[in-house]
């Protein structure tokens, strides 16, 4: 018994001792005690080495293009925004030079969309395109930069010149989903969904099967679009945006515990750190704290750069997991401002309510009907209100 | 934070648990440097804290190739970072650059990782009324790389982003008007008083028996508060005179002494003043003693404001206010103390206790300090 007690005040003291030493360990600059401690993992292509290598290569248009491609990937499938950085370092004297290099370009204009810098990303489209008219990759970008604008004809044209110039199956995964978009629903998605699908590589279907899902659930078919995500994970699971519309689909449903387990090992990627922050919440788990830390720092830097890139999720943050709705009306208001998906007119619209100003929402709700945008969680929103 | 001494056994998984939570989970976000500037006059006390796997790409730290980064491995680069930092990061006032002076390397835990943090000291040219900061770092690595600067500098706070299309940034410090010279210079005086301790035990050793008077060896209550308020006046105003005087000389560079000297001295003009109290030899003049050392505090005084530096166009009006500064918070201590002491002038612990003791007390307390300042 004396043992026992002793050990409870043990544990105690250890407790205490250990937060009173934990508190500055974290909050405060301090020398190491061991050499031997790490301070960072550093993850492929991220070394001074690799830098050094890359010096090395910078007259080489072949080994530039392989290494931007390689940086594009690392980020989309990291979230990781250093590697923007990497690939605009090796594109950057292709970029600079007076006549255009469309293979640079292009790859500039994809850093520049995942950035979120849309009007630079399609001057630089324009650019290549003028040198090499031919380039389906560049109408492909330039299609998906239109579309996150809210520019659907524009994009539909930009589909149509991809097509005279790529892949039939391709062309019609891009221009269906604009016509989901675009008031045509439900016939893109039976055209899409009825479409064979043999022949096709991983990436294809993988793509396939996210614009399907993501067409399902503006549909209001939740169960047919949670197989579509599934689907599209098991072919791709580095690809984090259908990863997070999945993670939607289980937030709306409650299913929180699925969050948790669909997202564990992925918090280095900010949009999916935001999803598990929610289900977090609801649980009152205890890493809830936590994610919600990384989360205000990362929007705090991204604010001090004056950067956007975030910018959707900071609303829902601010949103879902702060509880200012005021604060998150003000963001959503500003994302509206550069990109209109679905998801940046529904924050906006969540956040109009939330914050008791419905009129705010009125430019996102404008642009459904006059462009013909159907999605039944906006009207669930707006049935809401009345 | 310091080495934590002898760590007990049970403290241990604590440990390793904190520096787990502060190693996983990290959330990716772009590339930032964090740089704090604090302005005082000519001098820019900083810090700048640069991600581990920045400084990896910036000039590689994973000497034995393992994909890691130890502190071990930092260490032994640290030369390099310098070198690297120096090249990249350049501060410059109106009449040039300032020299870099770095301090220990540590570690911060940011909640996206480990980050460098890099103390340093810059020592510009003349008092700065503008700051340029040139900031190059892994501008060929990574052009996305930015570098948040929190800037203070007169009592105000400024952000700003660095790095990018903007690699040489001038900030205004707000031009020191006469007014915000005045007001900066009157709280440091203020503060140097109160901060600097000697001066007041000098004082306080003078103004202790002003509530006495001697009478045939002994110590005696003074009957009225008139004397003591002579007394006291008396004191304040030689040593204030006095400090004023060495002050502006030394502050207009008519003259200087070694600071070790003035320091030692100053202690030194503790003990005399302090011993007075317990063997009397001075009893009614002394304010002769708070004159002849307070030319020599003026020095001390002085010491400061040469650290900190007179900003151009309002050397005067500074030096009066670091002048005015010192006497108020003199008074100030002055008007806290001498009513008690007025007030208990009369017992027996004061007499036989209070002033002899703690004039015994002052006298070991500066006894130390001159050691220290003469030998140190």
């Amino acid at each position: 018994m004396r043992e026992l007690r002793h050990a409870v005040a043990e544990w105690l003291l250890a407790m205490t001792m250990g937060g009173a030493l934990c508190a500055p360990l974290i909050a405060k600059p301090y020398i190491p005690a061991d050499d031997a401690q790490i301070l960072a993992q550093l993850p492929a292509g991220a070394r001074h080495a690799d830098v050094t290598a890359r010096r090395m290569a910078v007259d080489r248009l072949d080994v530039t293009v392989l290494l931007a491609q390689f940086y594009i990937e690392q980020a989309r499938a990291s979230g990781d925004l250093r590697y923007l950085g990497y690939a605009e370092a090796v594109l950057a004297p292709w970029v600079a030079k007076p006549t255009p290099v469309p293979a640079a370009l292009v790859l500039q204009a994809t850093v520049q969309q995942s950035r979120h810098e849309f009007a630079a990303a399609l001057a630089t489209l324009d650019r290549s395109l003028v040198a090499r008219p031919n380039d389906a990759q560049a109408w492909l970008t330039r299609a998906t930069v239109l579309r996150v604008l809210g520019r659907y004809r524009e994009a539909n044209s930009a589909c149509a010149q991809f097509a005279l110039r790529a892949d039939a199956f391709l062309s019609m995964i891009c221009q269906q989903s604009i016509e989901g978009l675009a008031g045509h629903l439900a016939s893109a998605y039976g055209t899409l969904a009825a479409a064979p699908t043999e022949g096709l590589l991983n990436p294809e279907r993988a793509w396939r099967e996210s614009e399907l899902g993501e067409m399902a659930v503006r549909l209001g078919r939740d169960a047919e679009a949670e197989s579509c995500f599934k689907r599209a994970i098991v072919l791709n699971a580095r690809d984090f945006y259908v990863r997070a519309a999945y993670a939607d689909l289980l937030l709306r449903q409650l299913r929180y515990r699925e969050v948790l387990a669909l997202l564990d090992g992925q918090q280095s990627i900010e949009p999916l750190l935001l999803r598990l922050a929610i289900a977090q919440k609801q649980l009152n788990d205890p890493n809830f704290a936590h994610s919600r830390e990384l989360l205000q720092a990362a929007f705090a830097a991204e604010a001090q750069r004056g950067e956007a890139v975030h910018r959707r999720e900071e609303a829902r943050f601010l949103l879902e997991v702060e509880d200012r709705p005021r604060d998150a009306l003000a963001v959503a208001i500003a994302n509206w401002a550069v990109q209109r998906e679905p998801d940046d007119a529904l924050v906006l619209v969540a956040a109009a309510y939330a914050a008791g100003d419905p009129k705010a929402a009125d430019p996102a709700l404008e642009f459904a009907r006059a462009q013909g945008l159907r999605d039944v969680r906006l009207d669930g929103a707006a049935a809401a209100r009345s | 934070m310091k080495r934590p001494a002898a760590i007990h056994r049970w403290w241990l998984p604590v440990l390793a648990l904190c520096v787990g939570a502060a190693m996983s989970a990290q959330a990716h976000v772009a590339s930032n440097s964090f740089l704090t500037m604090r302005i005082e006059s000519a001098s820019v006390e900083g810090s700048v804290e640069l991600a581990v796997r920045d400084a990896e790409i910036a000039v590689g730290l994973d000497s034995n190739h393992d994909g890691q980064v130890s502190w071990g491995e930092v260490r032994a680069a640290q030369a390099a970072l310098l070198v690297y930092l120096r090249q990249h990061l350049q501060l410059a006032g109106a009449d040039g650059g300032c020299a870099l002076r770095f301090g220990e390397l540590q570690i911060n835990a940011r909640v996206d990782g480990n980050y460098l943090w890099q103390a340093f000291t810059a020592q510009c040219p003349s008092p700065l009324e503008q700051l340029s900061i040139d900031y190059r770092l892994l501008d060929a690595e990574d052009p996305s790389h930015r570098g948040l600067l929190t800037l203070i500098a007169r009592g105000s706070t400024q952000s700003a982003v660095l790095g990018g299309a903007k690699q040489n940034q001038r900030f205004d410090l707000g031009h020191p008007s006469p007014w915000n010279a005045f007001a900066e210079y009157f709280e440091v005086g203020v503060w140097h008083i109160w901060s600097g301790i000697d001066h007041l035990l000098f004082l306080l050793s003078l103004l202790l028996p002003a509530v006495l008077v001697r009478r045939t060896q002994r110590w005696q209550a003074v009957p009225r508060a008139a004397p003591a308020i002579i007394n006291i006046l008396k004191v304040v105003t030689a040593f204030t005179l006095a400090h004023s005087i060495t002050l502006s000389l030394a502050a207009f560079d008519i003259i200087r002494l070694p600071s070790r000297l003035t320091e030692s001295v100053i202690a030194a003009s503790i003990i005399v003043g302090a011993l007075n109290n317990v063997f009397p030899l001075v009893t009614e003049a002394r304010w002769r003693i708070a004159f002849a050392f307070g030319l020599l505090h003026g020095f001390g005084f002085a010491a400061v404001l040469s650290d900190m530096g007179l900003p151009r166009g309002a050397r005067l009006i500074s030096l009066v206010a670091f002048n005015l500064g010192v006497e108020a918070g003199q008074l100030a201590v002055v008007l806290a103390i001498m009513p008690v002491v007025y007030a208990l002038r009369a017992s027996r612990l004061y007499q036989r206790a209070l002033m002899p003791w703690g004039s015994t007390a002052i006298a070991s307390l500066a006894l130390v300090w001159f050691v220290q300042r003469a030998i140190g």
